[in-house]
């Protein structure tokens, strides 16, 4: 999953809803990469919620994150996050197919403007993972920032890798 | 099979039957619109999202939601024809509901003089009867909204001026309404919207709402979905899948 030839240019297409000096060396289409979480190496520093919420427009509010730490006992914590089922319960109750799959980042992403607030996905997800935007009224999930998640980026204790 | 239209004279893609708004959007074009909704059917309602069509049989000045994308068809988004249709039409808008932000702030930025003061606290004197919540109430299946009346005393509401019965309180109207007129008010205890009063289901780990009952027995009747689908709120299950996920992990 790594046969990525370093040469490859970065596809003009692609729109990081953040900008940063340190991005990854991004190579999206050639492999198909995923958002590998590692709860073992997590030290609850909480940067990952603040770099998606920092990602996704928002004046840095981490209640808005799309990815969330908890602690699991002693010292340890848990990143949890949209996890791109296969069959995801979002997508199948929603009654106006507002949530697809990207067919390049293989991320669920819901469409603004076809999603109509109603709440019902919110509800569905069985890992919480769905939210519920008050202010605009809109579901809102994370969708690996279009192919260069931002919370992997910014992870100092590289618990969570983009490859 | 893609077809080619032109923007501004800049050549765009677009599937045919496409509405010519969401293929402008999609390229980057910046046109207003109120009513629009990708959802649900485009009626041309508010006005605002005019086009010059300078290609095909009927050249003019028309509505871009609800005009379909046909291969060589030629619009502009800008001129001073458009820009005063536009601006008539807002002020049209806001003589209709004065007191609405949205339509405030475009005529600040479009430089229209709104003629009426906004009344105090206006909720839904501020609709622009533009259905779009009628809209998307029926294609969630609800149809509890409708325009009633006609003429002058046309408003948007309940059918009879009665608690519907297929309102299950989901709140999508007041989501997609463009001027943020509906009325919703949520204690811990119930929902209130439309006149009607609707109990939350409860997370059954902490008590907190999760949905409205009507709402879960509307999606479970109709998805064929299991009975404990909505019993346990946001947080609880990202905990509980915390939990799931640290017992693996250790």
């Amino acid at each position: 999953m790594c046969a990525s030839p370093a040469s490859s240019p970065r596809p003009a297409s692609v729109s990081p809803a953040w900008s940063g000096e340190k991005a990854p060396p991004l190579v999206v289409g050639a492999v198909e990469r995923t958002l590998v979480v590692m709860p073992r190496r997590c030290i609850g520093c909480r940067t990952c919620e603040l770099a998606c919420s920092f990602a996704h427009g928002g004046p840095g509010r981490m209640a808005r994150a799309r990815i969330r730490v908890h602690p699991a006992g002693e010292k340890r914590f848990v990143q949890i996050t949209c996890l791109q089922c296969e069959n995801a319960a979002c997508a199948k109750v929603c009654p106006v197919q507002a949530i697809a799959r990207d067919e390049r980042t293989r991320a669920l992403v819901v469409s603004l403007e076809r999603c109509v607030g109603c709440g019902l996905c919110e509800a569905a997800c069985p890992f919480g993972h769905m939210h519920f935007d008050r202010e605009t009224r809109r579901a809102e999930k994370c969708d690996l920032c279009g192919g260069n998640p931002a919370c992997a980026a910014f992870c100092p204790a590289k618990a969570l890798e983009y490859r | 099979m893609a077809i080619r239209i032109f923007i501004d004279e800049q050549e765009v893609k677009a599937e045919p039957g496409e509405s010519v708004l969401m293929v402008a959007r999609r390229a980057g074009f910046d046109i207003p619109a109120l009513c629009y909704h990708e959802a649900v059917e485009s009626i041309g309602a508010c006005r605002l999202c005019l086009v010059e069509v300078r290609s095909g049989a009927r050249p003019g000045i028309s509505t871009s939601c609800n005009m379909k994308a046909e291969d060589g068809l030629r619009i502009s988004t800008d001129s001073p024809e458009i820009r005063r249709d536009r601006a008539t039409n807002l002020e049209l808008l806001l003589l209709r509901a004065p007191g609405s932000p949205v339509l405030r702030e475009l005529a600040a930025r479009w430089g229209v003089r709104p003629r009426l003061q906004p009344p105090p606290d206006a909720g839904i004197a501020n609709c622009i009867l533009c259905e779009l919540c009628v809209r998307v109430c029926a294609a969630l299946g609800h149809n509890a909204l409708a325009a009633v009346g006609r003429g002058e005393k046309k408003r948007v509401g309940p059918a009879f001026g009665k608690p519907a019965e297929g309102c299950v309180g989901c709140g999508a109207c007041l989501s997609v309404c463009p001027t943020r007129c509906i009325v919703m008010k949520d204690t811990p205890a119930a929902r209130t919207i439309w006149g009607q009063s609707f109990e939350f289901h409860r997370c059954q780990v902490c008590g907190q709402p999760v949905i409205t009952e009507k709402h879960r027995a509307f999606a479970i009747a109709k998805r064929g979905l299991p009975e404990d689908y909505y019993d346990v709120c946001e947080p609880c299950k990202q905990s509980q899948a915390s939990q799931r996920f640290a017992s693996v992990v250790w």
